[in-house]
């Protein structure tokens, strides 16, 4: 079964994770984004958010894929607290300092979009923590984003200390699902593998 | 203090599962007291009781606690105030209430500093956030009044009744640092 698709956009794609990215992600992880985050020191540890990015897209909790910029590893787009029922979902992306922000927009917009297509999310967050390079802001005011709350010491950076979040939104403009019955149409559930759908992007493979 | 704590006139009380299903049922069988959650009104009375085995369960995993206010001389419960969603690395978690139709805003007022001054100390959490619909007017007037901060709107965060819903974020700080902390 294949959760994660690979999608392209102009000059590079997003793929799912494989058990060989170990080395991009540690990479991706001596720089970290967020105030108050670690370097990662253990791949272990990334082996296993290697088989929990399957896990979480097979039960529908949340996607992972390693972005990629002219066949280079520069980033990690993350779907989190996917809540399906509610049709919304939380965008997070970790690059590295080389990643810019036109490739970062991109593949936000492109997992965006086969997250609205395939599984009707209409409402995306994105959260901005204070300390983070403010030119992050305007990329995701360019995707469609917009704030919507500023939340004061909801992400603490060290034993004592704490950062403002600021939270923003993109409701998208689709019309929400109509409920059907099992078996109405041939769809096929989650499996994109088995679906097929056209004008996703091409098919990866989950590790 | 311990979870349990008496004012002059409410008794504040985790919740007894074998015996305050009938009287939970009465105060959310209401649909005022939860439509500022919102969430529909409890129907029959076995899902107070499957409310009450929920609130036993999220509090042993420690994920959340509520509490009944009893009022101490007829015994009526007055209100369910509930902190869930407790995330214990980020030391925050969100409020939330049912209050009965009776209940006065002195009432409240009489109570819920307690408790939050309980979950600021003893559980040392930093942050108490609660999410409502917008325009709830005493709702807003009470957290105004316990020091809330409205921090704004999300937009489209649930589905009520056919209708898309926005949710206010309102928090509350703990007025003591946290390295200060006992």
């Amino acid at each position: 079964m294949k959760f994660t698709p690979e999608l392209t956009f102009d000059g590079g794609l997003v793929r799912p994770l494989t058990a060989d990215d170990v080395d991009n992600l540690f990479e991706i992880y001596q720089h970290p984004e967020i105030p108050g985050q670690r370097v990662i020191e253990n791949r272990e540890h990334l082996q296993r958010m290697i088989d929990l990015s399957v896990q979480m897209a097979a039960t529908q909790r949340g996607m992972m894929w390693l972005l990629e910029v002219n066949g280079e590893s520069q980033g990690l787009v993350s779907i989190y607290d996917w809540q399906p029922s509610l049709l919304r979902a939380t965008l997070r992306v970790d690059g590295l300092p080389t990643l810019k922000d036109a490739y970062r927009a991109a593949a936000m917009n492109a997992c965006m979009k086969f997250m609205a297509d395939k599984y009707h999310l209409r409402n995306f967050a994105y959260q901005w923590i204070d300390g983070q390079q403010d030119s992050l802001k305007v990329v995701v005011e360019s995707v469609g984003f917009k704030p919507a709350a500023v939340l004061r010491d909801a992400w603490r950076t060290a034993e004592t200390s704490f950062a403002n979040v600021v939270q923003y939104h993109c409701v998208l403009d689709r019309a929400k699902p109509v409920p059907r019955k099992l078996g109405d149409d041939d769809e096929l559930g989650q499996n994109v593998s088995a679906n097929g759908v056209a004008g996703r992007g091409s098919v990866g493979g989950d590790a | 203090m311990s979870w349990n704590f008496e004012t002059a006139n409410f008794s504040v009380r985790l919740p007894v599962m074998d015996e305050d299903g009938p009287q939970l049922f009465e105060l959310l069988k209401n649909q005022n007291a939860a439509a500022h959650i919102p969430r529909l009104a409890q129907t029959v009375d076995a899902q107070a009781l499957d409310e009450l085995r929920r609130m036993t369960m999220r509090f042993d995993s420690r994920e959340a606690a509520f509490w009944l206010v009893e009022g101490r001389f007829d015994k009526k419960i007055f209100a369910r105030m509930g902190i869930q969603h407790i995330n214990w690395m980020m030391l925050n978690a969100q409020l939330v209430w049912e209050l009965d139709d009776e209940l006065t805003d002195e009432g409240v007022l009489e109570f819920v500093p307690q408790l939050l001054e309980y979950v600021f100390a003893a559980l040392k959490l930093h942050r108490i956030e609660m999410r409502l619909k917008p325009q709830q007017e005493r709702h807003e007037r009470l957290l105004t009044w316990l020091g809330f901060a409205k921090e704004g709107c999300l937009p489209a965060q649930l589905e009520f009744e056919g209708e898309s819903v926005d949710l206010e974020v309102w928090s509350l700080l703990n007025p003591t640092p946290l390295q200060d902390l006992e």
